[in-house]
């Protein structure tokens, strides 16, 4: 749908300024599944492409977009995003290509 | 004489073999310390009148390592005197009665160490993303510490 004349548009001076189209610069990322979500989702990890600037909760829904049994297990876990704890809400994300995105459900370590 | 004798340090350890007490404690051992404190997590063979079978672990690696880093620098602001600090967790398949946890502090006088070990382990329940799921004979369970903040919450 998008001609690559478009996308030179979308140049360095883009960046901060909001999206008319809902986050059309995304990025690849790297997600992981432990646990329950792991289960539910029916593997251990995988590439997206998810838009860079995300809220966590709208992040939480492309992934369940992709594996709908996870919904259930929504009010349950957070995300680690570069490996620092994130819950699902309004926190904007600024995601860079291979950055890595866990869902974290209820942990149980010692 | 190795002037690195009084370099405390961290030792953090994710494996999948079986964890050994001395080991452990053999880490933290120092000559200025007069004391080693040890906890000893073991899995136990019932939850709710359920017969657990076994234990299986799994980690988010290298988080895990990090987060445990985090607790040991928290245990050094609070304690320190604090000399070495030895965290084991074991992975995989826990059978009933071993060690899934090993945590060691070596302090010069036992107060610093006996409250450092506490602090860890409490604090490990709270942050480091280990899971355990417990096996009984029909069925099995992932378990949540009370702990984890994130753990049933309802919105």
């Amino acid at each position: 749908r998008r001609s690559p004349g478009r996308r030179r548009r979308r140049g360095p001076a883009a960046e901060g300024s909001s999206p008319r189209d809902g986050g059309s610069m995304r990025c690849q990322v790297s997600v992981l599944y432990f646990a329950r979500s792991a289960e539910l989702a029916g593997l251990r990890s995988e590439t997206l492409s998810v838009p860079r600037e995300i809220t966590s909760l709208q992040l939480w829904e492309e992934i369940v977009k992709v594996h709908p049994r996870l919904a259930v297990i929504r009010d349950q876990v957070v995300f680690a995003v570069r490996q620092e704890y994130v819950l699902l809400g309004d926190q904007l994300l600024v995601l860079q290509p291979g950055d890595e995105v866990a869902i974290i459900p209820p942990i149980s370590g010692g | 004489m190795e002037e690195s004798e009084d370099v405390p340090k961290d030792f953090i350890k994710l494996k999948f073999e079986k964890l050994s007490v001395d080991e452990v404690s053999e880490l933290v051992v120092s000559p200025y310390c007069g004391a080693v404190s040890l906890f000893i997590g073991t899995t136990r063979n019932n939850f709710e009148g359920k017969k657990v079978i076994r234990l299986e672990y799994e980690a988010y690696t290298s988080m895990a390592e990090t987060e445990i880093k985090k607790i040991c620098r928290d245990v050094r602001q609070k304690w320190p005197s604090v000399k070495h600090i030895a965290v084991h967790h074991r992975l995989g398949v826990v059978p009933i009665t071993e060690a899934s946890v090993i945590i060691a502090v070596s302090s010069p006088h036992r107060a610093e160490s006996l409250e450092a070990v506490m602090y860890c382990i409490n604090t490990l329940k709270a942050s480091v993303p280990i899971w355990k799921k417990e096996i009984y004979e029909d069925e099995y369970s992932w378990k949540e510490n009370k702990e984890c903040f994130w753990a049933n919450s309802e919105k």
